[in-house]
Formats: structure tokens, C-alpha cells, sequence
């Protein structure tokens, strides 16, 4: 069926076949390696960027309703 | 640690008994590549308008060779490209990597050394362009001197990026810094490969690839300049500055970990998707095609994994002009990445590639996701390098509204002339012939929309001049913060990480074992697609009547290079009824052999000149380049009289012969101490007995000959004998 479906994009023949396969293998083991990492670190990590010198004290950033700039 | 920083307070070691660093980011050099970033897009915008104009008002180059819209487009692409662009890209590098490493940059003098090469080599380029010094290939036109120092400076960047990723004081690195290895590494790469050429000259090269090969090369290179200079560093920006100004973490960190490894990994196989029904053989397309196409997934889950950071933030976008920037940066990220693999489908393809379409596409790239991208974190950037708010939300909301329509009168006038040209093109007549049979009305057809986009990029360009203003006044109303001091723990790399060994998280702790295999990833596609093309004899099958240009036509092809008539001319007939019916018979791998470098161009703006060789008369082409006008009535092709007047460097003959000699062009050894003047003089003496025929007197040493001779060569070496013209000369050079 992807044969079939893979040859109506343009007679891609079995490079499409291959492609398909290696794009298969890749994207697994992707999937494997990140969904076995725990939801503690995830969650660490993806702090990271609000650590330390935070956007948070600018008022374009900050959740208070302060005024985003001099001549509002 | 406040951003209401320490000014110049010497780094300390506070609190060392607890392991606690006091350390100073470096806000200089970040100011630096901010103002090179406004400035040079004011400069490379401004070049693209007037480009712009010159395709539906010729006259506006001034009959100045130096700002024609061939040598200009190169100064448009790579001002858009690698000045502006790459000072933002070294602009967000410079300030989120300190951060999530940290640490100050590794060293102040590879932070200096990479913002003024970088500035040196950008102002060599605004130079040497319209002095028509270039290769030719596209985003890689500079010679080979600026070539060295754009693999100095970029070294330079490197050592600076991976020094401080390695005296970072955060055991594991952020997605954003993956990015940035991915990036630095990967374009160093290409850079290397794609300019492989052999000088002639201070200011001419010929690359060592020909035909099929440098093709295949070139358009590696391209694609993946857009995927890891234009894409990947802003990715890492994006997943760096998005959580900041929503001031809530990523939405998904997995995800980022499949969007970063699938998308280096399969970006590299997808540059043959730039050469489809080409000469090319079928293996390389088919593999470009479907990788094209698999890139949808991982771009896809990187820009939901963007706007789905935004969940529950959305108030603040009504509110926050950076972060409106930011959302129509994602979005057209996501349907430029949409868009990029359908136009990789054969059949889409085969109506798109060539018409203004392609222009389209990348526009919303550059403008939308590169553009709009910049503009938000300049916009996050200023106020706090100055320790204020910005001067005036109202203006950047302006700003905003101004960039979004301009970008709408750019894209969308193009996708209407991209889809004209392509119909019209391959349109037939119900008795067979084509229906629009000159070319030209092609083009006529399409100057409205030309009109259209130039009011697009004059709109987009006043709100850019609206942003430097609101910068300027954001700048002045406070006070620059050179360096920003901030605390950390020391880390101990002796120390044992807790992460299981080979999972990811482990990875992301070992930062040297993290860029081989961000390498190994990336190279994998690029070496499987071009190994076979050296290695396998039968990719370019030979054809013996293709032989090297004489002389003179080696020297025509030099100024056809110069001029950038490749801009607007292909040389690929593709096989396809409507190409061979308008141009003639199809091109083969075999006719490229000699060509160093190729130019199979990738826009028509004029017809494919791949088989013009007999086409007219000599006398047409004198008249044609002095006033196009005066032959095809309507033609939006600029005059060329410098080329009339210009005499021939007869000088540069020898040493062009012996690099191409060197690049594998079988010219007999001793050919350029003599003989090959000889033909060069006997072939411009036919040429210029010809024009007298056509009530022409022209010098035989003017340049306009040499563009004579080399296009009543083209695509004449598989025509029959009696359409091959110059074979007494081509003789001579065997």
C-alpha cells in the first residue's frame, strides 16, 4: 500500500521504500529514548530558561498588569 | 541575581564556602550584534526593494552595471541572509547561552574576533558583489579569500560556543544550546564542502565540482544553509526567548528532544529536492522527495511544541507586541514547513520550480519566521541591555500591523505570478501548440504582482525604519548594563551524574559526546547521497561531442557569471513536453561535464537559455544586450552597454585555463602560452565578420563578443553539426 501510495507522488520506486524505513527506525528510537525519561527532569529542564536573571522583572514579560512601556 | 546590574563590579567569589560563583555575562557584545542586526537589515531589505523595482521598471538601475538586478541579488540574499540574520542568530546565541550555561562566554577576545571578522567579511561582500566578484552559487557567491575568512571566523565562533558550553556551570544543557552545536557545526560543513574551488585570480575561482556533481553539492548546501542557518539557531532562540516572554517553561521538553535529533537528521537528505527533473539522476530526486516530505513531523512538532507554549498566555499577546512577533514567527515557521515538503512532490514541483512561487516560499520563511522572530527579541532584548521599558508598545504594535500587511502583499502577490507562470508555461492549445509560445507574455502577464511585492517590501521596511526609532528612544531613555552579575554553584564534572547511563538526560550531560553525534546524525544523509555521485560512473553518463568551451567562450560564460544572469536565466530544460517544445530538446547530465561552476540557475524570469546556441542571429544578441527592448518589446531585462564598451582582460585567459586545467578540464598542456589567444582572437574575428551582416561594427576586443560566443555555444554540443557554429574554435581548444 505505501508502495502504491509512494509511486503516485512520482515513481519513487524503492528509495521511497528505504526512506520510509529509515525515517521508521530513527523516529522510534527517538519516541523510546525520550518517553523514558522521568517527568521530574522534563520538568527541571524545561525551567531552565526561567532560572536565575529572569524576563520576569521586565514589565513585557511580567504576569503583573504593569504598563509595557513609557508612551502606551 | 537582579537584572538591575552591577556595572563593572569586578567578578568575586561571594559565598565560596558554599561553592557559590559570582560571575559577569558579557552584555557587550550582545549590544554589538544587536545594532550590526538592525542595521544590516535596513541595508539588505533596502537592496531587495530596489530589486524589486528593477523587475517591473528596468530603467531604475541607472544603466549602473554595479547595481543591476543581477549583481544585486546577491547582495539582497546574502545581506538578508548573513547579515542580518546571522548577526540576529550570533545576537540570541550570545545572550541565552551564557544563561543556561551560566557562565560568561569563554573568551571576550573570540566574542570581538567574531563580531568584527563577521562585520569585515559582510562589508567585503557588499563590495565585491556588485563588482560582480562571485561564484555564482547561490548564498555561497563570495570568492575564495572571503571564503577563508568565513571558515576563520566561524572557527573562532565555534571554539567560543563549545568552550563555554564546556565551563558551564549547569550539569545538563538546555534544547536551545543542542541547536547551537547542530548549527555551528553543521555550517562549518557545508561551508567547507561546498566551497571547494581553485583560484584563478585574487577574485576568481572555478569550483572544483562540474555539471550533475556541483549541483548535487551546491543545493546540499543551500537547502541546508536554510535548515541550519535561517532554521536551527533561531529554533534554539525560539525555545530559549518563547518561554521567557510567556514566562512559562516549554510545553514540551520531549518533544523537543524528537523535534531536535529527527530534524538535523533528516533535514541534510532533502537538497535534492531543489533539483527536480533535472539532470539529476532519479535515485538522488527520489531520495530529496521523501525526506522533504518526512520533514513535516518533526517541524511540525517543534512549532505545536511553540505556540502550545503560549496555553494559557494567550492575554498577554493581545498585550505584548514581542510576543505577537513571536506568534506569527511560529505560525509561519509551521506553514513555511508545510509548505516546503509539498513543494518537494514531483508533480507540485513540476508547476512550481522555476515561477515566483519558490520566492513566495521562501519570503514567508525569511520574512515571517526569520523576520518577525528578530524583531520580538530585539523588542524583549533593548529594555533590558538599557535597564528600561520600552519607549513606545504603540509603536511596536504599529510596527506589528505594518509588518504583517507588508509580508501579505508581499507572499500573497507571489503565489498568484508563481501559479500563472507555471500554468501558462505548460499551457497547450487544443491543436497542440503552446498557447503562450513567447515567453514574454509570461512575464507581462505577471508585472501587476511585481508592482504588488514592491508595495509589500516598502511596507515592511517602514516598519522596520519604526523599530530602530522606538530602539533608538528605548536606548536613550536608560542607562546600557555592559555586564550583568549573577551566582551559581561550581560544577564538579568529577562529580558522578545521577542520570542511567546512555538515556538521554546522560547525554545532555556530556557535551562533547552530544556534538560527535550530533555530527554522525547530520552526516549520514549528506554522505549517502553524495559519495554514490562521485563514486558511480554511470550517475553522469558521457557524451563524446561535449567538448570544453574554447577560449572566448570560457571567457563569455566568466562575464555571464559576473553579470548574475543566471538570476533570471536557467539552464535546465527538464523533460517535460512544454519545456522541449519552447526550448528544445531536453538537458543531459553528459552536456555539464566542464561546466565549473554549474549554472543551472533556479528562477526564470527570462526564458531557459539552455539551448539559445543558434538560436538568433549574432546580430540579435549585440542588440538585445544593448537595449532588450529594441528585440523583444516589453522585456523587463536591464540594457548592458558596458558590455559594448567594456574591452575583454585577455589577461586573465592563461591563469583561467590552468585552474580549470587543475579542476579537471582536459585542455592540452601548453594550450594557454599561445594557442588559446590565437583561438580566442581568430573566434572573435568570425564573430565580428558575422555582425558586420547585420549592419554591426564592433571592436572584436569588447566584452559583448565574448557573451556572443559563449551563447551560440550553449547547448549546441548535441545539436546536429550544421547548428554548431563555432566548431573551428572549439577545435582550437582541444
Amino acid at each position: 500500500m505505501i508502495e502504491n501510495v509512494m509511486h503516485h507522488l512520482g515513481g519513487i520506486g524503492m528509495y521511497g521504500i528505504i526512506s520510509i524505513c529509515i525515517f521508521l527506525a530513527f523516529f522510534l528510537c527517538m519516541l523510546l529514548w525520550a518517553f523514558r525519561l522521568k517527568r521530574s527532569y522534563l520538568s527541571s529542564m524545561s525551567e531552565l530558561p526561567l532560572d536565575g536573571e529572569t524576563g520576569r522583572q521586565s514589565p513585557s514579560a511580567s504576569s503583573h498588569p504593569q504598563p509595557l512601556s513609557r508612551h502606551e | 541575581m537582579s537584572f538591575e546590574a552591577v556595572q563593572g563590579q569586578p567578578a568575586q567569589a561571594a559565598g565560596r564556602g558554599l561553592g557559590i560563583e559570582t560571575f559577569l555575562y558579557d552584555n557587550r557584545i550582545v549590544r554589538a550584534f544587536a545594532i550590526a542586526t538592525v542595521i544590516w537589515g535596513l541595508v539588505g531589505m533596502s537592496a531587495g526593494l530596489l530589486i524589486a523595482v528593477e523587475l517591473f521598471f528596468p530603467g531604475a538601475n541607472l544603466n549602473l552595471q554595479f547595481i543591476t538586478f543581477g549583481r544585486l541579488r546577491p547582495v539582497h540574499t546574502n545581506a538578508v541572509i548573513f547579515a542580518f540574520v546571522g548577526n540576529g542568530m550570533f545576537m540570541g546565541i550570545y545572550y541565552s547561552l551564557q544563561r543556561l550555561c551560566k557562565a560568561r562566554m569563554f573568551s571576550d577576545f573570540l566574542s570581538w574576533f567574531n563580531f568584527w571578522g563577521w562585520q569585515a567579511i559582510i562589508v567585503s561582500a557588499a563590495i565585491t558583489l556588485p563588482l560582480g566578484f562571485t561564484t555564482s552559487k547561490e548564498y555561497a557567491e563570495l570568492e575564495w579569500p572571503i571564503d577563508i575568512a568565513i571558515a576563520v571566523v566561524w572557527i573562532a565562533f565555534t571554539v567560543n560556543l563549545l568552550g563555554t558550553i564546556l565551563k558551564r556551570r549547569e550539569r545538563h544543557m538546555y534544547v536551545s544550546i543542542w541547536f547551537y552545536i547542530a548549527t555551528a557545526l553543521t555550517v562549518a560543513v557545508l561551508h567547507v564542502v561546498n566551497s571547494m574551488e581553485v583560484p584563478a585570480g585574487w577574485f576568481k575561482s572555478y569550483s572544483m565540482y562540474a555539471g550533475v556533481q556541483d549541483a548535487l553539492v551546491q543545493w546540499w548546501y543551500g537547502h541546508n544553509a536554510v535548515a541550519f542557518f535561517l532554521t536551527t539557531p533561531y529554533l534554539g532562540m525560539m525555545y530559549y526567548f518563547l518561554p521567557k516572554a510567556a514566562n512559562r517553561p516549554v510545553f514540551s521538553y520531549r518533544l523537543s528532544i524528537i523535534h531536535f535529533w529527527g530534524l538535523i537528521f533528516i533535514y541534510i537528505w532533502a537538497g535534492p529536492h531543489h533539483l527536480l527533473y533535472t539532470a539529476l539522476p532519479d535515485w538522488a530526486q527520489s531520495l530529496g522527495m521523501a525526506f522533504s516530505v518526512m520533514l513535516i513531523a518533526p517541524s511540525w512538532g517543534g512549532m505545536l511544541n511553540g505556540l502550545l507554549t503560549l496555553r494559557g498566555a494567550w492575554d498577554k499577546v493581545r498585550q505584548d507586541p514581542m510576543l505577537k512577533f513571536m506568534v506569527v514567527a511560529v505560525t509561519a515557521y509551521g506553514m513555511a514547513t508545510l509548505e516546503g515538503p509539498t513543494l518537494a512532490i514531483k508533480s507540485i514541483n513540476s508547476l512550481s520550480h522555476y515561477t515566483d512561487w519558490t520566492i513566495a516560499h521562501v519570503h514567508t520563511g525569511v520574512l515571517g519566521w526569520n523576520g518577525f522572530l528578530t524583531f520580538s527579541v530585539l523588542y524583549w532584548l533593548f529594555p533590558r541591555l538599557y535597564n528600561t521599558q520600552l519607549w513606545s508598545t504603540k509603536l511596536a504594535n504599529y510596527h506589528f500591523w505594518i509588518a504583517l500587511l507588508g509580508m501579505m502583499f508581499y507572499v500573497i502577490p507571489m503565489y498568484v505570478a508563481g501559479v500563472t507562470e507555471g500554468l501558462m508555461w505548460k499551457q497547450f492549445t487544443p491543436d497542440g501548440f503552446l498557447q503562450y509560445p513567447n515567453f514574454l507574455e509570461t512575464v507581462v502577464q505577471v508585472l501587476p504582482m511585481y508592482r504588488l511585492r514592491a508595495i509589500g517590501g516598502t511596507l515592511y521596511l517602514a516598519g522596520v525604519v519604526l523599530m530602530v526609532v522606538n530602539l533608538y528612544r528605548t536606548a536613550r531613555s536608560g542607562q546600557f548594563v555592559p555586564d550583568t552579575e549573577a551566582q551559581a554553584a561550581a560544577l564538579h564534572h568529577e562529580e558522578p551524574d545521577s542520570a542511567p547511563a546512555l538515556s538521554h538526560r546522560w547525554l545532555e550531560g556530556k557535551a562533547g559526546l552530544f556534538t560527535v553525534l550530533s555530527v554522525v546524525a547530520v552526516l549520514i544523509g549528506g554522505l549517502v547521497e553524495i559519495i554514490p555521485m562521485y563514486l558511480i560512473k554511470e550517475n553522469v553518463p558521457t557524451i563524446a561531442s561535449v567538448k570544453p568551451y574554447t577560449p572566448l567562450e570560457m571567457m563569455g560564460r566568466d562575464i555571464y557569471i559576473r553579470e548574475g544572469c543566471l538570476g533570471c536565466h536557467s539552464q535546465m530544460i527538464r523533460p517535460f513536453r512544454s519545456e522541449t517544445e519552447r526550448y528544445g530538446e531536453y538537458s543531459k547530465a553528459g552536456e555539464f561535464v566542464y561546466d565549473h561552476p554549474f549554472l543551472w540557475g533556479s528562477k526564470r524570469i527570462g526564458p531557459d537559455l539552455h539551448r539559445v546556441g543558434g538560436k538568433y542571429p549574432d546580430a540579435w544578441h549585440y542588440n538585445h544586450m544593448e537595449n532588450p527592448r529594441s528585440t523583444s518589446p516589453g522585456s523587463v531585462m536591464p540594457n548592458y552597454p558596458w558590455l559594448l564598451s567594456q574591452k575583454l582582460d585577455e589577461s586573465a585567459v592563461a591563469p583561467r585555463i590552468r585552474a580549470l586545467r587543475k579542476v579537471g578540464v582536459p585542455y592540452p598542456a601548453g594550450f594557454e602560452n599561445g594557442p588559446a589567444l590565437a583561438s580566442l582572437h581568430a573566434q572573435q574575428e568570425r564573430i565580428v565578420g558575422g555582425l558586420k551582416g547585420g549592419l554591426i561594427t564592433a571592436a572584436p576586443d569588447r566584452e559583448i563578443i565574448a557573451v556572443i560566443a559563449y551563447l551560440q555555444r550553449l547547448g549546441t554540443d548535441i545539436k546536429a553539426p550544421s547548428a554548431a557554429s563555432p566548431a573551428p574554435a572549439t577545435a582550437a581548444a582541444k
